[in-house]
């Protein structure tokens, strides 16, 4: 039944592909897309597809999306997924594998995007649609402060070794505890109650050696090491010392602003957001930032992998146009002038292309990090409510309104329950 | 004043026809696009719904309702909800009492402040609570460098610090919507007889007794619904702590509607949080009730 | 007696002296957003928030944004013709029942409390999933009739105390004369309930003016309302207060003209009607 529904797709693909098209997308707004905004008509002359673009507020996709994607109906041609939501998703949207070959710009294959990054959108074995950004931990440091002559020498007084880009996370606690002595915040956290609070408790645990969840046989197993875990949360309690007012509830936009005025020496970032630390208009720091892979943990570095996907939902009437523009998007041609208006390219020769590199020096760190790219147990249909036990106490944990082994074994037990509800 | 004792006409068979003609467009409408939704929600609050189809979908009787009392955050939600009723109601209705005597006087520019006063309530409730978190920046907002000069540490920002993102959330409300309770006794006051305040003066009773014995008991239809009003809406308040504090730190402004809107669009769980809409519905009758029965009849409403 | 003229006088301006302090501070929030609608993002971050460097920027970079000013066209839109419905059936409405003696009084005023006792998270998904079967989202109608399912109920709560204040005098003349009920409606009657109606109109308009859930799940590119649009400028940006003051500002306006120019309607509507003994 579902090869007769495919092949009916395919037949449809073909026919949608002959008509003058509108195509819908839906798709989080920041930096990154306004880059889209800026370019489409480039995509229409080129294909005479018009493209209608829906931006919203990030926070708001997950309402939007299954709102209007469901089995029987798609409002949108494309829609933009966070890959923790890929698993609500996957089966409303066509395999890539079924994509079609493009007419006027190529399918993207993985000589050109990484089958790790790729793996963003994996489900049930499948790829189900295509990375569009390239979104790893990047480590942003203030390179105007580890150049400073004084500062330089001050600090190889007081710790006996070289102030530089920090490598490890011990570094990274001795540099922010001693830029807090000249009234500079070390480090940022994030700590809203939102996603951004799970990742930093994904990537901790990996940096200091071990896995939440890993799915064996298609089933979530909890293998959390928990006096590891208990060495993470200690240690992100110590650099909550050297974090800016407000640290206990640090969302993107605090962190944005606190590092883009010149407050916070080191921290993590998405490359989606980074253009905005470069912008002029938005921040007192260009030019300054240095960027690499996170610091290694005692185990390993670790930068945790946050990728949108694009997919084409089954029930869509002009899939065939659809994947014309998420070619378009992630082609090269196309990609050098995106990546010029602000978007963060995933092809690995737009991440190293020299010229880019010039203007958009963040792409090193990203190719860096991507090395080191770890995901979160999101490939679950109930990934939300993981999440959310999570980071409830980690949050709990590293805000100290819950002692750490306690919180610790409450988000084993939580998380274990929620196993137990649903993979029976 | 009492409807019923108004001229009542008598009945007639075209009259069935124009009643008909002045009641029906109103009651298609909100039939639709109001009660529908309602019924439609009570329903769902008895079906296990996933936003998107997990194949779990299922009628599951009240078991939505046993997660819910055994669902710790629920609890912690009803509890902020509740707390935040009677802490900030009876405030802005003292504040609006007394600025409503103040302005039951003359003096120069009344009018005119009296208007300027009704801003807050007007305002975009979305723009009310952005605008309380900018003022309440750590460094640059308005009110943390206020409270600096005076001595109190405001340096690691208010709305991180889960008691005071609680009171910041009171205030704003308190801020917004005094004037609202302001509005409605200062009718009120107007509409008092001037006969029996002028006799009160002249028998020499000083302003509290005046007040306390004369003015409130008078005003209790006035004040009742006032109080009934703003409890209904309050018990409904989202979009203003939305976007001032999003339910944070932690849990720590976590109000009923938001946690509503986190089970129904962020966990999806669409039969849950219908199940949480309806409790709200049943807790909102039972304010209503309490209200209603003690101090007014239903009739002036 | 000048001894009293004078201490009347020295009353009178304390008392305005108070009044001028609390509006002075209630108004006080509001200052900070016209205020801070003159300064730059960025300025407003890195500086004392007593600094004032005035420049137009933030003004030009938000009418400079594509889908503000659509914004607050479709606020208008959507804001005047469910205030144009509502008030239209909800006179009606009102009418019907406050001139009939059939039951439906007592069972108005408790459908209107407990309409507003259902939290509008609850709504919004039912009336999108209503509206999209009908392939209706994004589309001016879906908001507007949303919007009436919070007006109509609030026109006829509002509109019932003063119609039924409303003499019968002047609907027997008209009897006399011949006119059917409908005609003395129309002609007669709404005439002469205009301040009611006035104020029912301008408190419809601002509810739908600021209301912000329905708008955020109903509304796509095309429908996009101002609440929508103002919560846009705080997203994975660095926070953008200048523009964000900016766009609300340009929202106030129209409820600051309201409210100035129809304030007596207001109190005068209230005294009339909601709230006698």
């Amino acid at each position: 039944m579902k090869k007769l529904l495919v092949v009916l797709f395919l037949a449809l693909l073909c026919l949608t592909a002959f008509g003058a098209t509108n195509i819908k997308v839906l798709a989080w707004d920041d930096a990154h897309t306004q880059a889209w905004v800026a370019n489409l008509k480039d995509f229409e002359k080129a294909t005479g597809i018009k493209v209608d673009l829906e931006l919203i507020p990030s926070g708001s996709m997950l309402q939007k999306t299954s709102l209007n994607v469901t089995e029987n109906k798609a409002n949108y041609d494309l829609v933009a997924i966070d890959e923790g939501n890929v698993a609500k998703f996957g089966d409303l949207l066509v395999p890539y594998s079924k994509w079609p070959e493009g007419k006027t710009f190529k399918k993207i294959s993985t000589t050109e995007i990484p089958q790790a990054i790729f793996e963003a959108a994996l489900w049930k074995g499948e790829i189900q649609g295509i990375p569009i950004n390239g979104n790893v931990y990047v480590w942003i440091t203030r390179k105007d402060l580890v150049e400073d002559p004084q500062f330089k020498k001050e600090f190889m007084e007081m710790f006996g070794y070289e102030l530089r880009v920090p490598e490890t996370l011990d570094q990274l606690a001795n540099m922010a505890e001693f830029f807090k002595t000249k009234g500079i915040y070390g480090w940022a956290p994030f700590t809203k109650n939102t996603e951004g609070a799970t990742c930093e408790a994904i990537m901790f645990f990996e940096a200091f050696g071990t896995h939440f969840m890993e799915d064996v046989d298609g089933k979530y197993v909890i293998t959390l090491d928990k006096e590891k875990a208990l060495e993470a949360i200690l240690f992100y309690k110590r650099l909550m010392q050297y974090a800016p007012p407000g640290a206990n509830d640090m969302g993107h936009a605090e962190r944005i602003a606190a590092f883009s005025d010149g407050k916070v020496f080191s921290m993590f970032q998405w490359p989606g957001i980074i253009p905005s630390h470069e912008n002029e208009d938005e921040s007192l720091v260009v030019g300054k930032i240095e960027y690499t892979a996170p610091p290694a943990g005692p185990s390993a570095r670790a930068a945790v992998r946050g990728c949108w996907i694009l997919g084409i939902p089954k029930a869509s009437t002009n899939a065939a146009a659809a994947a014309e523009f998420a070619y378009w998007l992630n082609s090269y041609d196309a990609g050098i002038k995106l990546a010029e208006d602000g978007m963060t390219p995933v092809r690995t020769d737009l991440l190293t292309n020299p010229v880019l590199l010039e203007t958009n020096p963040w792409y090193e760190g990203m190719a860096d990090s991507g090395l080191f790219a770890v995901s979160r147990p999101n490939r679950a249909v109930f990934y939300p409510e993981i999440s959310e036990q999570i980071k409830v106490n980690w949050l709990a944990a590293v805000l100290g309104t819950v002692d750490p082994v306690t919180a610790i074994n409450n988000m084993v037990d939580q998380v274990q329950a929620l196993l137990d509800k649903y993979e029976n | 004043m009492k409807i019923n004792n108004r001229l009542i006409r008598r009945n007639s068979r075209k009259g069935v026809l124009s009643y008909l003609y002045f009641i029906l467009p109103a009651l298609i409408i909100v039939g639709v696009v109001l009660v529908f939704p309602i019924i439609y929600s009570v329903v769902l609050s008895f079906f296990n719904w996933a936003q998107v189809d997990d194949g779990r979908r299922a009628f599951i009787g009240f078991q939505n309702y046993f997660d819910l009392f055994k669902d710790k955050q629920f609890w912690n939600s009803l509890s902020l909800q509740l707390g935040f009723i009677f802490i900030a109601i009876p405030i802005q209705l003292v504040i609006g009492f007394f600025v409503a005597i103040l302005f039951n006087r003359e003096f120069p520019a009344a009018g005119l402040l009296r208007t300027l006063l009704l801003l807050p309530v007007f305002t975009l409730p979305v723009l009310s609570g952005l605008t309380w978190r900018l003022m309440l920046q750590p460094g640059y907002g308005v009110i943390s460098y206020l409270l600096e000069i005076v001595g109190f540490d405001a340096s690691r920002g208010i709305l991180s610090d889960s008691g005071l993102a609680y009171i910041a959330v009171i205030v704003q409300d308190i801020w917004r919507m005094w004037p609202f309770m302001f509005m409605i006794l200062y009718a009120g006051l107007k509409s008092l007889p001037a006969d029996i305040m002028e006799a009160a003066e002249l028998d020499g009773a000083n302003f509290f007794k005046k007040t306390f014995l004369i003015t409130i008991p008078m005003l209790k239809q006035t004040i009742t619904t006032a109080i009934l009003l703003r409890t209904i809406d309050a018990l409904r308040i989202f979009s203003e702590v939305f976007v001032m504090t999003n339910g944070g730190p932690g849990n720590a402004t976590m109000l009923y509607s938001l946690y509503i809107h986190k089970q129904a669009f962020e966990f999806g769980k669409l039969g849950y949080a219908s199940s949480m809409a309806v409790i709200l519905i049943i807790v909102s009758l039972l304010f209503a009730f309490g209200l209603v029965r003690k101090n007014m009849d239903i009739d002036t409403l | 007696m000048a001894k009293m003229r004078r201490k009347r006088a020295i009353t009178k301006w304390i008392l305005f002296t108070i009044a001028l302090i609390i509006v002075a501070v209630e108004l006080f929030p509001i200052f900070i957003i016209i205020s801070s609608g003159f300064k730059k993002d960025l300025d407003i971050r890195n500086s004392n928030p007593f600094s004032f460097n005035p420049n137009l920027t933030s003004y030009k970079r938000v009418l400079g944004k594509s889908d503000f000013l659509p914004s607050i066209k479709n606020s208008l839109i959507v804001g005047l013709s469910s205030t144009a419905i509502s008030l239209l059936v909800g006179a009606m409405a009102s009418y019907g029942i406050s001139r009939f003696r059939f039951k439906g009084r007592k069972v108005v005023s408790y459908s209107f409390l407990v309409s507003r006792m259902v939290p509008q998270i609850a709504l919004a998904v039912p009336l999108f999933m209503l509206f999209d079967s009908l392939a209706m989202t994004d589309s001016y109608i879906s908001l507007i009739l949303a919007y009436t399912s919070f007006n109509i109920p609030y026109v006829i709560w509002l509109l019932l105390p003063f119609f039924s204040s409303i003499s019968y005098s002047f609907e027997e003349a008209a009897r006399v004369d011949g006119c059917n009920r409908i005609q003395i409606f129309w002609k007669i009657f709404l005439p002469l309930t205009a301040p009611g109606l006035m104020v029912a109109a301008i408190f419809a308009f601002i509810m739908s003016w600021n209301e912000f859930i329905y708008a955020l799940v109903l509304t796509g590119t095309s429908t996009k309302t101002a609440p929508i649009s103002v919560n846009g400028f705080l997203g994975q940006y660095a926070p953008r207060w200048g523009q964000l003051a900016a766009a609300g500002t340009i929202i106030l306006i129209p409820v600051i003209i309201f409210t100035l120019t129809l304030q007596k309607y207001i109190i005068g509507g209230l005294t009339a009607g909601g709230v006698k003994e």
